[in-house]
């Protein structure tokens, strides 16, 4: 069962590559190129925004974002 | 390799020689070119309004003036801190190259460069300091631009620089002129014109040299891909200048539904034209973005 806020990052992405209708929990989104350098600044503010957060830009830990699970997990658990 | 394309072309030769002439002939102590006043009058613009984010868009009117001021501290700590990282990731890749196989030609003009640069990097991370008290970051990460040859990086690394830097001279050159501009704000915006004019005509021609060097024996859809890069680099950057965090600083309640609403109005698409127009019929002419 996912939240909302993940429904969007989710949708965000998916709205970028017309050619995916699904995207999975665990596809690694940084190395199938779903999300290059040029689209990560949008990534982060999509998370910020679906999530309510304020995200240190000093401080990213890539990790967070290699998945829509990862991603769920320290931005929307 | 880029000294070979470089070497077997006279013009382009001739070029460097009067652009590194020029550097020293224009040299300045940044150090102490300019007034620092301790703090700037905040009810006054810090950017001309026609560049500011909201200009065009029912926002300007919803704002008070104030607000309207407020946050034009905020959008020109934003430009001056774009600066900052983008010259600190430009200055990477050039130093990178100069003095190594390849980059012989044009080493004693990156000298100049590098210089320039720091110099300006030392300007803008001064006046974001001293007045806004903070550097604006970008998030980074993501996976890097797919390169399959040294010869499309190298493009690609130039042709970046080059777009970044006719974004920021867009801004310069209007606001070097523009009387309703602190002193201190119109001095930077004016002696980074008049560098970045030098830098500018180097990475015209470089890069025309380069993308002419590619055509011999790159693929179509290797171009196509350059193409492709370039457009949404330039869409990016413009879209660098709209920040949340600015918004959130302003005192904007809602920034990310405010930043969305400004970058889907007509205005944004009408802005990133104009800001464009030059660097877009230069990068048509030459057959870089088709």
């Amino acid at each position: 069962m996912s939240s909302a806020g993940i429904d969007k990052v989710r949708d965000w992405i998916l709205g970028r590559h017309p050619e995916r209708t699904e995207l999975a929990a665990d596809v690694d989104l940084i190395e199938s190129r779903l999300v290059d350098s040029l689209a990560f600044v949008e990534l982060v503010y999509t998370i910020e925004d679906a999530a309510g957060v304020e995200i240190d830009f000093d401080a990213i830990d890539i990790e967070d974002f290699q998945t829509l699970a990862t991603i769920e997990k320290a931005f929307f658990a | 390799m880029v000294s070979d394309v470089i070497d077997r072309n006279d013009r382009f030769r001739g070029i460097l020689d009067r652009l590194a002439t020029k550097s020293i002939d224009d040299y300045y102590n940044p150090y102490r070119l300019f007034e620092w006043p301790d703090q700037l009058p905040e009810d006054m613009w810090w950017m001309s309004p026609e560049l500011t984010t909201t200009y065009g868009t029912e926002w300007a009117e919803k704002l008070t003036p104030e607000q309207l001021h407020t946050l034009s501290k905020h959008e020109s700590v934003n430009f001056y801190s774009l600066n900052v990282h983008g010259i600190r990731e430009l200055l990477v890749e050039v130093v990178n190259r100069i003095h190594t196989a390849g980059f012989e030609t044009p080493s004693e003009f990156f000298h100049h460069f590098i210089g320039e640069e720091n110099e300006h990097m030392w300007f803008f991370a001064e006046f974001c300091l001293r007045y806004g008290k903070k550097i604006y970051r970008q998030p980074s990460g993501g996976a890097e631009a797919a390169v399959p040859s040294d010869k499309i990086q190298s493009l690609l690394v130039f042709a970046r620089i080059l777009i970044f830097e006719e974004l920021v001279d867009h801004f310069n050159s209007a606001m070097a002129e523009d009387e309703r501009l602190h002193e201190t704000i119109r001095g930077i915006n004016r002696i980074h014109h008049q560098d970045e004019s030098r830098h500018i005509a180097f990475g015209r021609e470089l890069v025309n040299l380069l993308h002419q060097d590619l055509k011999q024996t790159a693929t179509e859809q290797e171009l196509d891909e350059v193409s492709t890069y370039l457009r949404r680099y330039m869409k990016h950057s413009f879209e660098s200048l709209y920040h949340p965090q600015v918004y959130r600083d302003a005192g904007i309640e809602r920034p990310h539904e405010l930043r969305r609403a400004l970058l889907e109005s007509p205005a944004r698409a009408e802005a990133e034209l104009r800001t464009f127009r030059k660097t877009a019929k230069y990068l048509e002419k030459t057959g870089l973005i088709r």
